[in-house]
């Protein structure tokens, strides 16, 4: 059997010294829907931090009390705060469900199995937001 | 009965007359169900264009070699079904994330420097004689490192990883896991020695846990948990008093 043209091709690569370097696309994170989701996780970072700007804001105008304060109430900042919202819900959900992958616990000598890790989080999560809205509530009365 | 035929479309660079790399599209036979997008390089090699470059070796998952971008995924060639394509035309591309050798084939001496650096090797403070007997390990002790010891180094988590296709001095997915896959054995006293390469700036801090290097790995390997764990490791070793005691 005669061997393919190739072979020698082949078979005399060298160091890599012409080699082409492809570079990264600017859209790579559209290209696969776990990279566009993986971005959207990153970017919600963004309308947390502008939302607890303005909350730093507010402190601050409500240290010179209860006259100089004015909560914004007006539709467009109803809008903003529900959009900031959703993305701290999915920020949480994503930072909760990636703890099962991180944290590598044992009890008893077994290894915990991530679910339950996660199952754990959501359940402390739950828990944590009770016990604050009811601090809230009773602030409020 | 008409015969079964698939559209391949394969890579093709040569480093001596080509600035960039192309596409070239080749109709080959596709008449057993069990034909893999390996076997139809194969055939393009045999009985179409001997000029075609690629890498393989094993043909069955376990050498590593035939890693390649089949429609745009990281795949080991050997085990990507044409049958999960069929009737689509199939598009093969080295691993993206490297630099292009020639055709399908990428210069790997980046990973191979990387994984060389994590000395990915038992260390012994002190050697003991053969005569010394064993070192003896029980299975709870095998299964804490056993994941990340089914690695077969064939670079698929670093084509899918877009940080290290950003910065290519980060370590990657794989030299963690296998650094970790050391870390974690019984036998090993070697942690110190890794751990200015692991706990190092373009080491597992770079990793913004994409995680897609553990979604293609072709061994169940988890790279993306060896990187998250090491980077909490290296936390607790950094802030806990007795933290960076001897292990």
């Amino acid at each position: 059997m005669t061997a393919p043209a190739g072979d020698e091709a082949a078979a005399s690569i060298g160091p890599a010294t012409r080699a082409y370097k492809p570079e990264m696309p600017r859209g790579w994170w559209l290209r696969r829907r776990h990279y566009f989701l993986y971005m959207v996780r990153e970017f919600t970072a963004v309308p947390m931090a502008a939302w607890l700007i303005w909350l730093l804001f507010e402190i601050r105008r409500a240290a010179n009390g209860p006259k100089g304060y004015y909560p914004p109430a007006s539709p467009a900042f109803i809008v903003f705060s529900v959009i900031c919202l959703g993305f701290a819900l999915y920020h949480s959900y994503t930072f909760l469900s990636l703890a099962g992958v991180i944290m590598h616990m044992k009890v008893m000598g077994k290894p915990v199995p991530p679910r339950t890790i996660i199952a754990a989080m959501f359940g402390l999560w739950l828990v944590a937001s009770v016990v604050v809205a009811a601090v809230l509530i009773g602030f409020a009365k | 009965m008409a015969e079964k035929r698939i559209t391949i479309r394969t890579t093709r660079f040569d480093p001596d007359k080509d600035k960039a790399p192309r596409l070239q599209s080749y109709d080959i036979p596709f008449s057993d169900d069990s034909m893999v997008v390996l076997d139809a390089l194969n055939h393009i090699k045999a009985h179409v264009d001997g000029s075609l470059s690629y890498r393989w070796s094993c043909r069955m998952g376990i050498c590593g070699s035939c890693g390649m971008m089949v429609n745009g995924v990281p795949k080991l060639t050997c085990s990507a079904f044409m049958r999960d394509y069929w009737p689509r035309s199939i598009t093969v591309e080295p691993l993206q994330n490297f630099p292009i050798v020639r055709d399908l084939v990428i210069d790997m001496e980046d990973f191979m420097h990387k994984l060389k650096s994590i000395k990915p090797w038992i260390i012994r403070k002190q050697e003991l004689p053969l005569g010394a007997g064993e070192h003896p390990q029980t299975t709870d002790q095998i299964d804490e490192f056993r994941q990340f010891s089914q690695c077969i180094n064939c670079m698929l988590c670093y084509a899918a990883c877009p940080v290290y296709g950003l910065n290519n001095e980060f370590l990657g997915p794989a030299a963690t896991a296998l650094a970790r896959r050391y870390n974690l054995d019984s036998r090993d006293q070697g942690l110190k020695d890794r751990l200015p390469v692991l706990a190092n700036t373009e080491g597992v801090w770079e990793c913004s846990f994409v995680g897609e290097c553990s979604v293609v790995c072709p061994k169940g390997v988890d790279p993306a948990k060896a990187i998250q764990q090491t980077k909490l490791d290296t936390t607790t070793r950094f802030v806990l008093p007795y933290g960076n005691r001897e292990g």
